[in-house]
């Protein structure tokens, strides 16, 4: 294997299965949350906690930072959106309890800041609720009707809510006041969407084994098939290496599908597949401006493909394996996440310069 | 179904109508698992739930997996709740799901045999329906009664005191026409041996294969109802491939109607037994152990469902056999 690329940066342990991990924009705090209800904020150098929540039984399933960074929410199976303030100094993690949206006896696993708004929405049960973290009100509810909300979604431009589910993936506008959506169906459930961060595609993982790639003004979508099992993770390149499209990353039970547009006149999709994996796969994430790819599965390995191709580095140190994975917005830093709670964060080799 | 881990968590489902007793055998088993940690998933919050253990409340939600095919579903409710219960490092010993008395088992079941992520986690142990004896008789012409109890591992015949014992032999006797497979306990209260209903494995491929003598003995059966079984048992060799393509033709163009099959096989040229489950389109087979030399080698196949008789199933499955060989 070549030389490594990412070390050990700082490590530290949650109490229970670590169930996401997000960074601040501005990549100096790193945010976790565990299946024990733990919330914490790290500091990224030096990996210094700050507990926001303790421990409470509940698991809180996923936290976000909002695009100016002012703002964390996380949410969980007690179905509370709970909402903090940031401290303006980025080298303090301390913050102040700002909301507590309570939501009985709904499990809110999903939620995504606005990308340059503070404007967060999170799905509770056949509906989404779209809250303005500033004036404390609900923008919009769009109710995705027909099932349960399994993902959701915001282009990049901010102008539209994507949320998938049972046999649809439905687009509101954001200027219309979350009017009648604009439906896309797919042939089973749509447990994971994502959209490229060029705002070109949307792509679809289904549990009848299909991925489905949309171009953003495009009705009709490319399918993708052969898959083992249901598609579970998205992840969207932010570089077009090919000189066209962004590159796609599918995992799928233990294995990862990388999926590239061809350049020639009828635009096929190409793939290859990413096989190391011995268990299934959690979590991928290219790493910003890179085709560097990162899959953890729960197999306990976190591995880093080189342009998306060659596995480069193996990163381990999670027992039971990893849930979740997340690189620092500048690309600085990879945080891992381990269901035995573990929290790694892992930087960038220095090789050394002027003596060669 | 993948092989489940060894960790996988037995999953135990209830089914029946609301007043047949099964909020009883639920209490029932939670009393018997105390200590253990149970987790039960529940579509009303009731009278259940002791220290310990968690009572989640969800919608029966059914999603698609194959295009619009209305047999190939999968309940989405469950694959979120065992997937977000699994991930907790004190897991659960137990996992009990309680249907409402309108639900169709079915997706339920393929649940298990189809989600991936799921099947690493827990595995079925059986499906227990519990029939009020007394009122059963008012609802033989809805859907989900029938289905309820054509999906049965285990059938507990509740309310018995307050039934004749003619009517209860009559009673079982149409069950027993409806489901060949399930075992059929007469019980009062939901009284019954907790080994009778946990730890069933009755989706293990590798059990032994249990057609009711009776229904085998019964020279007769009365195949008026629209949902019954029908046993076969033959000597002689199969032919792998003739059975594949059958097999294959079969749950594809009568998928909705089999509710559920089991069989045993002999496969030519195979020294192991072939054992197969399905529900609806689903199948699952694989080699087992090999035949003992004092044991006659026999194919014994049973299936559930809705008009068998006219799908030919004796005949066509004779067409696989090895000619000349019985
Ligand atoms: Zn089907």
């Amino acid at each position: 294997m070549p030389k490594p690329l990412l070390n050990l940066t700082w490590q530290t342990l949650l109490a229970d299965y670590v169930t996401a991990l997000a960074w601040s924009p501005d990549g100096s705090r790193l945010a976790g949350c565990s299946a024990a209800g733990e919330v914490v904020v790290f500091d990224a150098r030096t990996g210094a906690s700050m507990a926001l929540q303790d421990k409470q039984g509940l698991s809180v399933d996923a936290i976000a930072f909002s695009a100016d960074g002012k703002f964390l929410a996380a949410a969980g199976q007690a179905g509370t959106v709970s909402i903090w303030q940031m401290a303006a100094d980025s080298a303090e993690l301390s913050a102040k309890l700002l909301t507590q949206l309570e939501n009985p006896r709904v499990w809110v696993d999903c939620l995504r800041w606005h990308p340059y708004q503070p404007e967060l929405a999170f799905n509770l049960g056949r509906y989404v609720q779209v809250w303005d973290a500033v004036e404390q009100s609900v923008i919009a509810t769009p109710a995705f009707e027909t099932s349960s909300v399994l993902d959701l979604a915001w282009h990049p431009s901010g102008d539209y809510l994507t949320l998938s589910g049972n046999l649809s993936v439905k687009t509101w506008r954001r200027d219309d006041g979350y009017n009648a959506p604009e439906i896309r169906e797919t042939g089973g459930a749509s447990g994971a969407i994502a959209i490229s961060p060029d705002g070109q595609y949307l792509a679809s993982g289904n549990n009848d084994r299909t991925l489905l790639v949309w171009e953003w003004d495009n009705p009709y979508p490319w399918q993708m098939q052969g898959f083992p099992a249901k598609v579970r993770q998205l992840a969207w390149s932010t570089v077009q290496p090919q000189g066209g499209s962004p590159l796609l990353a599918a995992a799928c039970a233990d294995g990862v599908v990388v999926w590239a547009k061809a350049k020639d006149a009828d635009e096929r999709w190409t793939s290859h597949v990413l096989d190391l994996h011995s268990a299934p796969v959690t979590a991928v994430a290219f790493q910003p401006q890179s085709t560097l790819l990162a899959t953890a599965a729960e197999d306990s390995w976190v591995c880093l493909w080189q342009q998306s191709t060659q596995a480069a580095q193996i990163l381990e140190g999670a027992a039971d394996g990893f849930s979740t994975l997340a690189w620092s917005p500048q690309g600085k830093y990879l945080a891992t996440g381990g269901c035995g709670g573990e929290v790694m964060v892992w930087g960038k080799v220095m090789t050394g310069k002027g003596f060669g | 179904m993948v092989a489940a881990a060894q960790h996988s968590v037995p999953v135990t489902v209830l089914t029946g109508y609301l007043g047949a007793g099964k909020t009883t055998l639920l209490n029932r088993i939670l009393t018997h698992e105390h200590g253990k940690k149970v987790a039960v998933i529940v579509n009303e919050f009731g009278e259940v739930g002791i220290d310990n253990q968690l009572v989640i409340d969800a919608d029966e939600e059914i999603f698609e997996m194959n295009n619009g095919c209305i047999c190939c579903t999968v309940r989405g409710d469950l694959i979120r709740i065992i997937g977000n219960l699994m991930k907790r490092r004190d897991k659960f010993d137990h996992l009990v799901i309680e249907t409402t008395g309108l639900a169709d088992p079915a997706p339920v079941i393929q649940t298990f045999f189809v989600d991936d992520e799921v099947q690493t986690q827990a595995s079925l142990d059986a499906v227990v329906t519990v029939v009020d004896a007394a009122h059963i008789t008012q609802h033989w012409e809805a859907d989900e009664a029938l289905e309820q109890i054509a999906f049965a591992d285990v059938i507990l015949l509740n309310k018995v005191d307050l039934v004749t014992e003619e009517a209860l032999v009559a009673l079982e006797q149409r069950i027993r026409g409806m489901n060949a497979i399930a075992t059929i306990y007469r019980t009062r209260d939901a009284e019954i041996a907790m080994d009778s209903i946990l730890g069933v494995n009755a989706f293990d491929l590798g059990n032994a294969l249990k057609i009711d003598p009776e229904f085998l003995n019964e020279t007769a059966h009365e195949h008026d109802e629209t949902v019954a079984s029908i046993a076969l048992t033959e000597p002689g060799t199969v032919d792998g491939d003739k059975l594949n393509q059958w097999l294959g033709e079969l749950l594809r163009d009568r998928g909705p109607d089999i509710f559920r099959m089991k069989g045993i096989l002999n496969i030519k040229g195979e020294d192991c037994r072939f054992v197969f489950q399905g529900v609806h389109m689903l199948f699952e087979g694989r080699q087992d152990r090999p035949w003992r030399p004092d044991e006659t080698r026999k194919n014994e196949l049973v299936f559930i469902g809705r008009n068998l008789e006219e799908m030919g199933l004796e005949k066509a499955f004779r067409a696989c056999l090895v000619g000349g060989e019985f």
